[in-house]
């Protein structure tokens, strides 16, 4: 990922607390740095609005399935209506 | 994780930003970053030092630590498989037992709710990695036009259910004598007042409050005294199988399934996930947190079947059943209590399903438009995602209300649409669990591969099988 200009928690590791540490004590959540300590890089709104994921390449295979589960649905959607307005008996 | 996968949009700006405190822009070390956080993510980070402290503890082998672990993190599947034990999904369940009593379907539930738990486990670990919601994944890796149909199912597959939620609402009320505009403003409100918090915890749990009295149906079931091995024979055995119309059993095949895996819980569990600010330390506990929402929705649902065996045992014709006239034909059988029971269930179902619902039309619609989608942000930095949320609601609730609207026609409809909606939003979701620029490590295995393809096979088969008894009614 390109920088985001944020200097966050770069990994899945949390923040240790050692013991003795008085850890009940709420963090000083005033201070940005504090708050990015506790976030993954790209857990900070602002770097989720600058970055995304990039669009995929869609093999032949990949939208034939879409494309086919697409029809499928329209059509199971007419039978859906069909057999409503056939359990309301407005068509025979 | 995989973010060196990530692409910078540069079209994208940063947006207002909002200083978290005062202290905090007047520090000039502080200011730049200051300038960039949000409420959101203030409170995400609050959230986020519970978890290390408690996971801290747990470091220490200290059973309190786990336990306060377990505790912070159970909500999204919990809620979830509970949101979606709604109105609709228990009345089809209530006309399961008062058609074909104690059998074939008491196990088939089970296995609804294990297909439930294979996909909504994927998206425990989508939104741990990702940090994004479904919808904004579908427009990221697959573009606008694949996307727009994505929002399209989801959107109205989410409206219908929505309005059975508040028909369901009104039923449950109404056993009481409540009228229609009074319960369904009643629903309006509850869906209001959870959303006042601005913070994504406080929602959770009281949101998970109200979903536990899901369980009203486990009293109702035992006031029936359902016979305990005809229970257990049904569950080895799967016997007596149902007799009637092929139509009619395929259909209640399809709104039992259609109770359990819909493309609403798929986009809202993702976001409630990130919402929480999961990361992927949290998938092991994430899947605890669904393990446990579908066993509590298993065995609720199998009490509403319990509760309403009776009928089918007396012969009573429940065909065109719905919740108030459900609660008034148990009475007999399970008393006034039992009958009460049975109608506030019917009640908190539909409005713990109507907060989830709205929510996760919510979520998508800021997801796509790229509008702040928190529930951990107040009002005025949400409005629109908070607006999203009211207004569906109040669009369902008000159609309720219209004299002749087709109710019955939507309550009929809505969860065999939630079933044939589903195959395509499970080749979305398995695509993006097997993309390796999303996931990384964390990938689908080939069990997981293979357990969902088999889910989603058998959902257009049941789907299928509608089609061909709808054309060939006779068969």
């Amino acid at each position: 990922m390109k920088p985001t200009g944020l200097e966050t928690n770069p990994s899945a590791a949390e923040p240790e607390f050692e013991r003795g540490q008085d850890s009940r004590r709420p963090p000083d959540l005033k201070d940005p740095r504090v708050v990015l300590s506790f976030l993954e890089a790209d857990q900070v709104v602002a770097a989720k609005e600058r970055t995304h994921f990039g669009r995929r390449n869609l093999s032949l295979g990949v939208r034939a399935m879409l494309w086919g589960l697409r029809l499928y649905v329209v059509v199971m959607l007419v039978l859906v209506i069909v057999s409503a307005l056939r359990a309301f008996h407005l068509v025979p | 994780m995989n973010a060196e996968k990530k692409e910078e949009k540069n079209s994208v700006s940063f947006g207002p930003a909002h200083p978290t405190t005062d202290v905090a822009a007047a520090s000039p070390l502080a200011r730049d970053l200051a300038r960039l956080l949000t409420h959101e993510d203030v409170n995400r980070a609050r959230d986020r030092w519970a978890v290390s402290r408690a996971r801290s503890s747990e470091r220490h082998s200290k059973i309190g630590g786990r336990l306060s672990l377990a505790w912070l993190l159970v909500g999204p599947g919990v809620l979830v498989f509970l949101a979606e034990n709604d109105a609709p999904s228990m009345l089809s369940y209530s006309a399961t037992g008062a058609r074909f009593g104690i059998g074939f379907f008491i196990p088939f539930v089970v296995l609804t709710f294990a297909m439930g738990l294979v996909v909504q486990e994927m998206t425990v670990r989508l939104g741990a990695v990702t940090h994004r919601g479904h919808a904004e994944l579908i427009f990221d890796r697959f573009g606008r036009f694949w996307g727009l149909f994505a929002m399209g199912d989801l959107v109205l597959g989410n409206f219908l259910t929505l309005v059975t939620e508040f028909i369901g609402i009104r039923a449950g009320l109404g056993f009481f004598g409540i009228r229609p505009i009074l319960a369904v403003g009643v629903g309006l409100a509850v869906v209001s007042a959870a959303i006042t918090t601005g913070r994504y915890w406080t929602w959770e749990r009281i949101t998970m409050g109200l979903a536990i009295f899901n369980g009203l149906f486990v009293p109702a079931a035992l006031l029936a005294r359902p016979p305990w091995g005809a229970v257990a024979h049904s569950l080895v055995t799967w016997t007596p199988l149902p007799h009637g119309k092929a139509f009619d059993i395929l259909l209640l095949i399809l709104a039992d399934i259609g109770a359990t895996v819909t493309p609403w819980m798929i986009f809202f569990q993702q976001s409630a996930v990130v919402d929480k600010g999961m990361q992927p330390l949290d998938i092991g506990p994430g899947r605890l947190d669904t393990l446990l929402g579908a066993l509590l929705a298993t065995v609720f649902a199998i009490a509403a079947i319990l509760a309403t065996s009776p009928l089918f045992h007396h012969g009573i014709d429940a065909s065109q059943f719905q919740a108030a006239e459900f609660a008034q034909a148990l009475e007999p059988w399970i008393g006034h209590a039992g009958a009460t029971l049975f109608a506030l269930g019917i009640f908190e179902a539909g409005i713990v399903a109507a907060i989830a619902i709205s929510t996760s039309s919510a979520y998508a619609f800021g997801e796509v438009f790229g509008v702040g989608h928190s529930l951990n942000r107040p009002l005025r930095e949400a409005w629109p995602f908070y607006s999203t949320l009211l207004g569906s609601a109040a669009a369902a609730a008000a159609l309720v209300l219209i004299p002749h609207a087709p109710l019955v026609f939507i309550v009929l409809i809505v969860n065999v649409i939630a079933v044939l909606a589903m195959p395509p939003a499970l080749a979305f979701l398995l695509l993006l669990v097997n993309d390796p620029e999303v996931m990384g490590e964390h990938v689908n295995g080939a069990w997981e591969n293979a357990a969902a393809v088999t889910v989603t096979v058998l959902l257009i088969c049941a789907g299928l099988g509608f089609g061909l008894a709808t054309v060939f009614p006779t068969g």
